[in-house]
Parts: structure tokens; C-alpha cells; sequence
């Protein structure tokens, strides 16, 4: 907030040794590191972040179209086990009678899991006057969006027949065809077209401001339509901040219990149940850390090379990374916690099938995929607990890799191990996904990137409005006493002034 | 490198607490006495027996230990994230926290009804030779001060013995002696550093602590889960909850919010602290105060709806005990306590800290503090005491011991306070923190 004064710490032309990038990790409490770092000011952080979405087709970087091709090869290939699912039915998939939930929950709870460090950084970190989230917040609910689009997919497609999906909402009709409202399935309907929503609208209205500055800068017709639609009239009067404001605020508030409620809703559909390994108190809780948990992970996968590819790195700096790295870090340990509590309460239930569970998990059939997930979430995580690994780009993009498939196999473990083994031995039984399943599920990610990079290519990836207020040039009125070591440009000398916030909402 | 940003002047006010703290104490020492004195007469002049006392010191001791945990947390949590601007207000935290040592004193007379084997509070602690094949529910025992109502899960019983690696004497009592060793050490960490950074201003101090913060805060993690389920949990070894630690926790934090509201509402109203703590510092604590009160219904709801939603008798029980079923028959008085912490826990200050006005306002905010405070200490009330019986038990022994327990607890923290600033007067974001505005 205004009194927290960036960028006093360290002089903001660092010369890295070594050609390294500046580091402004410093964690001197007498000072607050700069968020931004080189020789930015205003108009050039608007300049950057514009010009990688205004630039003509033709100046669009070749590997933005190499991976675009990869993913939209990708995403057919979940057009084409989709079409094969719906014309032949659900039998295509390894779902068999006992495990009746496979890849299709699995992949539904990761996804809605990654959606969560989106709403995470742009509601709760807001409300926690967390300055850095300025940088990374606008394509992390990019991000939230576009998995729970992924997400969404498959308890459609699960339901069997599709074209009545329309039966879960509570429409007037005269079949007398209710909703089932005691059902945690539905209460997912409702958690995550809610949460969808809010996300949505959250992204839209912070990008308001950004849109406009895009229309005022884009050089073709068609690029001006639709930016000067999408910015409704943006003028960057201060009637509209003020507006603006209070609305970003209501948001965050609205959004922050939505961030709660949709994994723990997520945890309801396995907990309400009597299975045990399923029916376990902490499971709420436990689901929403490992859900931001695993959506840090993606967040860090995608900013990272975003980062490179793109030019940002003066936005995105190591900080950002290394911030994002500890949050990681903590809400791993609470997984591992959540971990803990769970084999040792199953043994101190002294419920048998509790405590067969639990050793079946560790030695049983599947315990190759438990190993796989304790492995990832738990271990490989520890090594952030060192700046050196923290800071060092190629260490926070393994782990994050390493925790992207961490959380998944968690899934697999809940929702396998748990299943897989009833109460009868002569119910037990193997799960193994088929090609539908596989093709789904690397389908999902072309889905999800080619979201991702369209997001990239057309749309202000970093939030300009939100970063400018962090940076000293925004403090220098309300705090003369601590520009004495400022060395930049204090004058906005673009025509952007307009869209320059003088404080933070 | 800049300058630190620019000192502001402390010396218009006391720093710390004068000759008047003197009579505090003495206010509480009589307060300490009559709580003594109202339990003792009502151990002999009622029939209920030990039993009803030492669950109402559990439920005294849960209170207060809460109170010294949550400030620990609150240490930690503002180290771990740099905070600029709670700084003015952390010493009081930092002072509940090291009151530790008072805690552990008093959790001997928990320790002695432990080691004698009475099982009082703890139905598997006693010894091997109590232990009995099978046991009818709701069964009476003549007890040397009269009938008692008796769980099923209050008779040694075979599941209760299958616990025995873990529910047993020794080992309980070395757990909770390391338990009070490590929180005591780490307030005791954090208290030395940041007065001897009074003293010298050396920022690294601050660094230290916010380096170490992380591991620390991994270790209060695991032991405050395993203590809540040692302390309360336990008293019904049958019944088992993963989330249960959690919900002590959020509890803890809720109700060392409030204290920590109040203490600093009294001391400025005794001209301490003015200029320093403002109303941005209450505006902040009270968004704290409202996201655990929330917190709390969070947790509290899902450990409850995930257990009545599977109705699986082995953890349903404890519902049943505590009032908390839709069977007609089985419910009792503690219902009535059931619903009132939903109302009064939650509702009500959800919706009373709503408002930017309220927590901007002292009175306001003072009076949802008490509230929750209150509110707090009657959630470990109805987690413990439904030991006692299907009828609600609520007298001079309950409040009684709750009075004396706080009363030597605030006695413990005022001869605390008074050896040391009330602020930190150096840390480098002293100025940062007073500067602060909620915009």
C-alpha cells in the first residue's frame, strides 16, 4: 500500500555479474525491493506489454507459432476421442464397476485444482496487500479460466448423455426431473459455474483499463473495434477509478470465499461418502492448499518461459518467482501435513478398513503411483526451502514440473487406491485407462494452451494499470522524504497518462 | 543503500508499563482467589465429583493455552510474510506467547490426574487392569462423590486399547512435556530477539527471525495439531477427526485476535501507546478477527457436515453426546449449546465485523472482541464438557476456573510486559508501520 516504499533497497540499474539477471531478492528489512526493475518507467512498461499483443501477424515471434501448432494438434486430438466418446459411449473409457471414477474425475480435479492459484493471487493476495501480484495476477486468472474450461469437460462427458447436461440446473419443467440437491455432484455444478463466473468477471474488469490503452494504441480497424468494445467506453477519468476501484475491491471480497468453497466442494464429492479414504474430515482444507499448491506449480510453469519469450522479465523478476516458489513451498507442507494427519488418524481410528487403506496406498498394487506423488509433492518440494534453489530458474521449473504431476497422481491415488479394493476381496480389482483416456488427457493440455497462447498473443498479459502503482514513481508525491534515492524518470511523459492510477485500489 | 526511513518520536509517551500495572496484578490475584474459591466450594458442595472438575480446568487450560498459541502464530505469520504494518502491534503477541511458562505450570494438575490413572478426563488412562471385554452405553458407576453417567467410550474398552501405543501414560505426558518445551523455547526465541533488537537496532535481528520463521511455524503445525488431539480430543477416545486440530487452531487465533484487540483498547486507554497504534492497526485486526471467526464456521461445518452426512456411527457419537443429532430421542441439552455456537460463533460476528465502519470504530470493535472471546472459550467448553452427561452442566466450577486460569494468566503477561517495551522501538519498519493506511 502507499506506505510501503518500493524501491529503495537496491539501485534499480543492478549490473547483474556475470551477465546473470539483477537480483532483487534482497530481503533487507529496511526497505522495500522494486518490483520492476531496469529502466522502466511508465510509458515504457505500457510500451512493452502493448507491443506484444498490437504487433502485426507477420512479427509474431516463430515459436509462438511452433507451439501454437503443437497445441492445437493437441486439442484436435481431444476433438477426435470426444467425437469417438459421444457417437460409441462411456464404455470406451478403462472406468470399470468398482473404479467407476477414473481419469475423467481425476483430470476434472486437477484442473479445477490449477484454477485456483489464479483467484488466489488476484483476490486474496490483493486483500493481503501483496504488491508483486501486479505482474503475474492478470495471466493467472487467464489461467484459472482456461483450466476450468478444461476441467469442465469431463463431468460433462461423464454424465453419459450429454445432451441432457441441462437437467442439473433447477429449469422449470413439467417431467418433475429436479435437480438431485442432496447430491455433492451438484453442489460442484453450482460451486464451479459460480466460481467460473466470478473468475471470469474478475479477469474482465481488471482488464478494463488495459483494453483501453490497446485501443488507443492499435494500428488496424479491426483491432480497434474490438478492443474500443471490450474497454465499454474506458476514458481513465477519475470518476471511472474510483468506480473501477470499489468494484475490484467488492470482487476480491466476493472471490476470495469462492476460492475456499470450490475444492472444498470438490473434497465433498469423495468425503460425504463412507468409502474409506475418502471419508476423512480435513479433506476441505487439505483440497484447497493442494489445489493452490498444484496451481502455483502451473503458474510458474507458464511464467517462466512467458517471461523469456516475451520480453518481461523486468515485470516478472526473479522476486515474483522466488515469492511464488515459498507459497509453493507452504502450501506443499500442508499437503504433507494433511498427509500426515491422515495415516495417522487412520491408524488411530482403529477401523480396520481405514488402516487397510492406508497400507494398501503404500504397498499395494499402486503403490508405484504413491511413490510417484510422495515423491513430488513431498520431497522434491524441500529443495525451496533454499534461496539458491529459489532463485535458480532451472531448480523452480523442475519442482513445478515435478509438482504438476505430484497433483495429479494425488488424484489418482484418492481416487483409485480408494476404490480399487472394496470391502469384499472378490470385488477387488485393477484400473488401467485406455487410449480415450490418454488422448483426453493430453487433449485437455492442447485445449488448455491453445487458450493459453491466443490469451498471450491478443490480450495485455500483464495487468499495465496495476503495475505501474507499484512501481516508486506512483509513491513520489505522497512520500517526498524517500525519493532522495530514486534515480528514474519521475514525469510521465506518454500519452498514457490517462490510464496512470496515482495509488493502488 | 538509503538511510532507514526516519525514526518517529516515541519519547512523548511511556514505553512501558508504570507502578499502576501493580494493581492490576493484585485485581487479578483477588480475581485468581474468588474463581479458586467458587470452584473448590463447588467440588465440595456438589455431588458431580472430580470428574466435573478436572474437565472444567480442560476446558480452562484449553482456553488459555489458545490464547498463548495463537499469539505464537501471530509472531510467526507476520515474520514469515515481512509485514510492514503490524509491527506496532506485535509485541503484545509476542508477549502472550511467552507467557508459555505460566501455561506449562499449569498443566500440571492435568499431568497429575494423567499419572494417578483416575481417568477424570482421560478415560484411557487408566491402567491396564481397568480394562473390560464389553460395556453397555450409558451405563452409571458409583463414583466416591456419587452416581456418574458413563460412555460407552468412558469404559477401557477394546477399541480404546487397540490405542494403547499411543494413548498411554508415559508417552502422553513426554509428548506434552516436549510440546511445552518447543512452544515455550520458540517464544522465548522470538521474544529475546526482537527486545534485544531494542536495545542494539540491529536489523539482521529481523532477518534472523524471519528466516527461521518458516521452520518454526512447520513445527507449531504439527505439534498444535497433535496437542489439540492429545488435550481434547482425547477425552473421547473413541471418536477421531483429521480436521480436529485445524479447529482448535482457527478457534486459538480467533479468540488471541480479540485479546489482543482488548489489551490494546485498555492500554491506550490508560495513556499508552496514543499516536502509535492507530485506528489502520484495529481496521487491520479486526479483517484478521472476521477471517477467522469465518474461518472457524469453515472448518467447523465441514468437520461437522462431512460426519453427520456420512452417519457412520463411530464418529456420529460424538455429535450424539454433544446435543448435535436430528434423532429426537437422542437429543439433549448441549443442543442447545450446539446452536448457540453456530449463532453466536459464527453468524452474528460474521455479519457484526462486516463493516469498514465497525471495525474503525473502538467501541464497536472492542465489543465484537469480547464477544468472540466469550464465544471462543464456550466452544472448548462444549467440546469437553458433554463428558460429563447428557445434562448441561454449567456452574461456579466451570466459570469459576475459567476466571482463576485467566486471571493467573494475565498475571504471568503483565509481570511480563512490564520488563520490556511495549513496542519494538527499533525495528526498521517501526516507521512503516505507523505511517499505515488502509486506503
Amino acid at each position: 500500500m502507499a506506505t510501503l516504499n518500493p524501491g529503495i533497497t537496491i539501485p534499480r540499474d543492478t549490473a547483474a555479474p556475470g551477465g546473470r539477471e539483477p537480483d532483487n531478492s534482497s530481503d533487507d528489512p529496511r526497505g522495500r525491493a522494486p518490483l520492476v526493475l531496469g529502466d522502466n518507467d511508465f510509458s515504457s512498461v505500457t510500451d512493452k506489454v502493448t507491443a506484444i499483443a498490437l504487433k502485426p501477424m507477420n512479427q509474431t515471434p516463430k515459436a509462438w507459432y511452433v507451439a501454437f501448432a503443437i497445441s492445437l494438434a493437441m486439442l484436435s486430438l481431444l476433438g477426435v476421442t470426444v467425437a469417438y466418446l459421444l457417437t460409441t459411449g462411456v464404455g470406451v473409457w478403462g472406468n470399470n464397476n468398482r473404479v467407476a471414477w477414473g481419469f475423467d474425475i481425476i483430470n476434472f480435479v486437477f484442473w479445477v485444482g490449477i484454477g485456483h492459484a489464479g483467484t488466489l493471487i488476484s483476490a486474496i493476495l490483493f486483500l493481503f496487500r501483496q504488491n508483486w501480484r501486479t505482474s503475474i495476477n492478470r495471466f493467472a486468472e487467464a489461467m484459472t479460466i482456461f483450466a476450468v474450461t478444461c476441467a469442465g469437460i469431463y463431468p460433462a462427458l461423464h454424465i453419459g448423455r450429454v445432451w441432457l447436461a441441462y437437467w442439473m440446473l433447477p429449469y422449470f419443467n413439467q417431467m418433475g426431473m429436479w435437480p438431485q440437491a442432496r447430491s455433492p455432484l451438484l453442489w460442484d455444478v453450482f460451486a464451479v459455474t459460480t466460481y467460473a463466473t466470478v473468475s471470469a468477471l474478475f479477469w474482465y474488469v481488471g482488464m478494463v483499463p488495459d483494453l483501453a490503452t490497446f485501443r488507443d494504441r492499435a494500428k488496424n480497424r479491426i483491432g480497434k473495434l474490438i478492443y474500443g468494445l471490450a474497454a465499454l467506453g474506458w476514458n481513465g477519468s477519475s470518476r471511472h477509478w474510483m468506480r473501477f476501484e470499489r468494484a475490484y475491491l467488492l470482487l476480491a471480497a466476493l472471490a476470495t470465499p469462492l476460492v475456499l468453497s470450490v475444492h472444498s466442494v470438490v473434497s465433498f464429492d469423495f468425503a460425504i461418502s463412507q468409502l474409506p479414504g475418502w471419508h476423512t474430515t480435513i479433506f476441505p482444507p487439505y483440497f484447497v492448499a493442494g489445489a493452490v499448491f498444484g496451481g502455483f506449480a502451473m503458474v510458474i510453469t507458464l511464467a517462466i518461459p512467458a517471461r523469456q519469450f516475451f520480453g518481461l522479465k523486468d515485470m516478472i523478476t526473479i522476486r515474483h518467482l522466488e515469492n511464488m516458489a515459498k507459497i509453493m513451498l507452504g502450501t506443499g507442507l500442508i499437503v504433507a501435513f494433511a498427509y500426515v494427519s491422515e495415516f495417522f488418524v487412520a491408524w488411530y481410528s482403529g477401523h480396520h478398513f481405514e488402516q487397510f487403506v492406508f497400507a494398501n496406498r503404500v504397498v499395494g498394487p499402486y503403490a508405484w503411483a504413491f511413490g510417484v506423488m510422495f515423491f513430488c509433492n513431498v520431497i522434491a518440494p524441500q529443495a525451496l526451502w533454499f534461496k539458491a534453489m529459489r532463485t535458480n530458474i532451472w531448480v523452480l521449473l523442475a519442482v513445478a514440473m515435478c509438482v504438476n504431476v505430484g497433483m495429479w497422481f494425488e488424484r489418482f491415488v484418492i481416487i483409485v487406491t480408494s476404490l480399487h479394493r472394496d470391502f469384499l476381496p472378490a470385488n477387488w480389482t485393477m484400473y488401467a485407462p485406455t487410449w480415450v483416456d490418454m488422448g483426453m488427457l493430453i487433449g485437455s493440455f492442447g485445449l488448455f494452451f491453445t487458450m493459453f497462447l491466443l490469451f498471450c498473443r491478443f490480450l495485455p498479459m500483464v495487468a499495465m494499470a496495476e503495475v505501474k502503482t507499484v512501481m516508486p514513481q506512483s509513491h513520489v508525491e505522497h512520500h517526498g522524504d524517500y525519493a532522495g534515492d530514486y534515480h528514474g524518470d519521475y514525469g510521465q511523459t506518454d500519452d498514457e497518462s490517462a490510464n496512470d492510477k496515482e495509488d493502488q485500489p | 543503500m538509503s538511510s532507514p526511513s526516519p525514526s518517529p518520536d516515541l519519547s512523548k509517551q511511556p514505553l512501558r508499563l508504570g507502578p499502576e500495572s501493580q494493581g492490576w496484578i493484585r485485581f487479578c490475584i483477588i480475581a485468581a482467589v474468588v474463581g479458586v474459591l467458587s470452584a473448590v466450594a463447588h467440588l465440595f458442595l456438589a455431588v458431580d465429583g472430580d470428574k466435573r472438575f478436572f474437565l472444567a480446568y480442560v476446558v480452562a487450560y484449553g482456553f488459555i493455552l489458545s490464547l498463548s498459541l495463537g499469539g505464537l502464530f501471530f509472531v510467526m505469520i507476520q515474520h514469515l510474510s515481512r509485514a510492514g504494518w503490524s509491527v506496532v502491534v506485535r509485541r503484545p503477541a509476542e508477549l502472550l506467547a511467552a507467557n508459555m511458562p505460566v501455561v506449562a505450570l499449569l498443566f500440571l494438575p492435568i499431568a497429575v490426574s494423567v499419572a494417578m490413572g483416575g481417568g477424570e478426563i482421560y478415560p484411557w488412562a487408566q491402567p491396564d487392569s481397568a480394562a473390560v471385554e464389553y460395556a453397555e452405553e450409558g451405563t452409571f458407576r458409583e463414583s466416591l462423590a456419587g452416581v456418574e453417567h458413563l460412555y460407552l467410550h468412558q469404559v477401557l474398552d477394546g477399541l480404546t486399547m487397540e490405542k494403547r501405543p499411543y494413548l498411554n501414560r508415559p508417552f502422553f505426558l513426554l509428548r506434552w512435556a516436549l510440546f511445552l518445551a518447543l512452544w515455550m523455547w520458540m517464544a522465548h526465541w522470538f521474544l529475546k530477539h526482537s527486545t534485544l533488537q531494542d536495545e542494539t537496532g540491529d536489523h539482521q535481528l529481523t532477518v534472523k527471525q524471519e528466516t527461521w520463521a518458516g521452520l518454526l511455524l512447520l513445527i507449531y503445525a504439527l505439534t498444535v495439531s497433535f496437542g489439540a488431539w492429545d488435550l481434547l480430543m482425547s477425552v473421547n477416545p473413541h471418536w477421531f477427526s483429521t480436521i480436529f486440530g485445524v479447529y482448535y487452531f482457527t478457534g486459538a487465533v480467533a479468540g488471541t485476535l480479540a485479546v489482543m484487540i482488548l489489551l490494546l483498547k485498555f492500554l491506550q486507554g490508560r495513556g499508552y501507546l496514543n499516536e502509535v497504534v492507530t485506528v489502520e492497526h484495529y481496521h487491520d485486526l479486526g479483517k484478521f478477527l472476521f477471517a477467522f471467526v469465518f474461518f472457524w464456521g469453515y472448518i467447523a461445518f465441514s468437520q461437522y457436515m462431512l460426519i453427520w452426512y456420512a452417519a457412520l456411527p463411530e464418529t456420529t457419537g460424538w455429535f450424539t453426546n454433544r446435543g448435535a443429532t436430528a434423532v429426537r430421542e437422542e437429543m439433549n441439552g448441549w443442543l442447545w449449546i450446539a446452536i448457540l455456537l453456530v449463532v453466536g460463533h459464527f453468524v452474528i460476528p460474521f455479519v457484526g465485523l462486516m463493516s469498514r465502519h465497525v471495525k474503525r470504530n473502538g467501541g464497536g470493535l472492542v465489543f465484537w472482541a469480547g464477544w468472540v472471546l466469550v464465544f471462543h472459550w464456550l466452544d472448548i467448553y462444549w467440546v469437553v464438557m458433554p463428558e460429563m452427561g447428557p445434562a448441561v452442566v454449567l456452574g461456579p466450577m466451570e466459570i469459576g476456573l475459567a476466571v482463576a486460569l485467566s486471571a493467573v494468566f494475565a498475571i504471568g503477561l503483565i509481570r511480563r510486559a512490564s520488563k520490556v517495551n511495549l513496542v519494538p522501538t527499533h525495528d526498521p519498519r517501526l516507521a512503516d508501520s505507523i505511517a499505515f493506511e488502509n486506503l
